[in-house]
């Protein structure tokens, strides 16, 4: 096995890294299905609270973790 | 329609187009897969149809015009459409014009938004009175698309096996719920099912990650490298791009002709269309680039139509999504039960003109706002998402939202009822059997599985 630390993983076709993977689902799916299920009824209320948890995931993610790709910038070298 | 619903629909045609020129650029993402959930929420919680209705439109004719950026900045494909484009733009960039791609591509989408609106509320228009016939045969008519699609595809045997695979599958499912008492028995589940088949290829890839030998297929050393080329003409600085200056009079003829046949042909493969026509096209066009500007103009006009057609023409003339966008994309407007179902849907609910406003404002938005700066900052735009968005984020993003609907439609039965479809809906998708045969299945299945029974 490589090193946990420096391998990368191609996930739909993209490279990511185990760890920030589990962290980015750890982030998001607690906020957008907790803010569904623990929202009160009635119907409309708990999905938008939901979405925007699955929102407020994505740009926590966003700005925390950092992407995996290497940018050869030409012209800029 | 009051102002209060216009200027709705104008707040939410300009958050479409801000979202989705981001996701645009971010390499793979399918139409579908970003699309289709969000859209369905909306619908689902209660968002006014016509609201929704320009959000879609000017989503998708910013995300149709950004997700040629990367292929023109980088030569990756920045979605399933755009990957025909990739070897033309490739050409550009070898002869020196890497940003003339981009100009090409950006204005054929603004021709075939232009052309295709008009074209496909007058098919619409014509094709009304089919409507009571296809919606009676409705099962059989999904039955038989899956068929002609899978019949179409490269992977014949294997689609043709899934159709059956895959309707005993949502049947058993369905059964599952009612006998388990989560679901009150005869209430369909629909809304968890096609996102559990929208998000299968992800979700096949995640489960991947937990088995220690595919894991080590996977790894690579090295993190994606993406190439962005050199800026090779910065001195684009005039007010407004105009797309008739930036095409010659052959390009935008040619792109005018695939826009129309682009959106006559609405219930076909749009990937398919568009390569064909792509190189019908730029066949009779001498010269490296002159070629493929054309067939860049041309190709990125038909995507832009076909999507366009494919989902007014179901949606203004038939209320059955008939097409392999209005399936995917834009399934949310045809059946999202409870709000929405097959007999009283979006069709049914708005009127023609309510459709065709709520269309043309949601696109002419879009083309105002992303058109300019897809031209003059494709190249920021590129780096920003590139350097900024982890591709992590995308997919918790995705992931979170499935779960949300999953357990919305059958709580944590809903939850696991989703994972083994995506499990299985993303090996075959795997496997080369297409998301349009797996959707219509999706629409055959109780009636397929009643007539086999």
């Amino acid at each position: 096995m490589p090193n946990k630390t420096t391998s990368y993983l191609t996930v739909w076709d993209d490279t990511v890294t185990g760890k920030d993977l589990i962290i980015a689902l750890a982030v998001s799916t607690p906020l957008t299905l907790g803010g569904f299920i623990f929202t009160p009824w009635p119907a409309p209320m708990p999905l938008i609270i939901g979405l925007c948890g699955a929102l407020l995931g994505f740009a926590i993610n966003a700005v925390c973790l950092r992407p995996k790709r290497r940018l050869d910038i030409e012209g800029e070298a | 329609m009051d102002a209060l619903i216009l200027l709705q629909m104008l707040i939410a045609a300009l958050i479409g187009v801000v979202v989705y020129t981001a996701i645009g650029v971010a390499p793979g993402t399918d139409e579908t897969a970003v699309l289709a959930p969000v859209t369905l929420a909306l619908v689902v919680a209660g968002i006014p149809l016509p609201v929704v209705l320009a959000f879609f439109m000017a989503a998708i004719v910013a995300k149709k015009l950004t997700d040629s950026i990367p292929v023109s900045v980088a030569g990756i494909p920045g979605g399933v459409m755009s990957a025909p484009m990739v070897e033309h733009a490739m050409i550009l960039k070898r002869e020196g014009h890497a940003t003339l791609a981009i100009r090409k591509m950006a204005s054929g989408s603004v021709i075939g938004t232009l052309v295709a609106i008009p074209v496909s509320l007058l098919l619409a228009f014509l094709l009304t009175p089919l409507a009571d016939v296809l919606s009676q045969y409705a099962s059989q008519i999904f039955f038989v698309g899956a068929v002609f699609l899978a019949l179409m595809s490269r992977e014949k045997v294997i689609s043709l096996i899934s159709i059956v695979i895959l309707a005993a599958l949502i049947q058993a499912l369905r059964h599952f719920y009612w006998g388990m008492g989560v679901i009150p028995e005869g209430q369909v589940v629909f809304i968890s099912f096609f996102l559990g088949i929208t998000i299968g290829p992800m979700i096949f890839n995640l489960a991947q990650l937990t088995v220690r030998e595919e894991r080590r297929k996977m790894a690579t050393g090295e993190p994606k490298t993406i190439k962005i080329y050199a800026n090779d003409d910065s001195d684009d600085t005039s007010s407004f791009p105009n797309p008739f200056r930036i095409l010659t009079r052959q390009e935008a003829v040619s792109a005018t002709a695939s826009s129309v046949l682009g959106s006559v042909t609405f219930f076909m493969s749009p990937v398919g269309i568009t390569i064909f026509l792509g190189e019908v096209m730029s066949s009779w066009v001498k010269g490296t680039v002159e070629k493929a500007s054309r067939a860049l103009s041309s190709m990125d006009a038909v995507t832009n139509a076909a999507y366009i057609a494919g989902i007014l023409i179901p949606l203004a003339a038939l209320g059955i999504p008939m097409s392999p966008m209005a399936i995917g994309p834009g399934n949310a407007f045809f059946n999202a039960p409870p709000v929405l179902t097959l007999e009283q849907n979006a069709h049914h609910l708005m009127s023609f003109g309510e459709i065709a406003v709520a269309s043309i404002l949601g696109a002419g938005v879009a083309l105002l706002i992303t058109y300019p700066i897809a031209v003059r900052y494709a190249r920021h735009i590129c780096v920003f998402v590139f350097q900024r968005i982890p591709h992590e984020a995308f997919l918790a993003m995705f992931f979170s939202l499935v779960m949300l609907l999953a357990y919305m439609d059958a709580g944590v039965m809903g939850i696991l009822g989703v994972g083994v479809l995506a499990l299985v809906a993303g090996l075959l998708n795997r496997w080369g059997v297409n998301y349009g045969v797996q959707f219509m299945t999706l629409y055959a299945a109780p009636w397929l599985m009643g007539w086999m029974a």
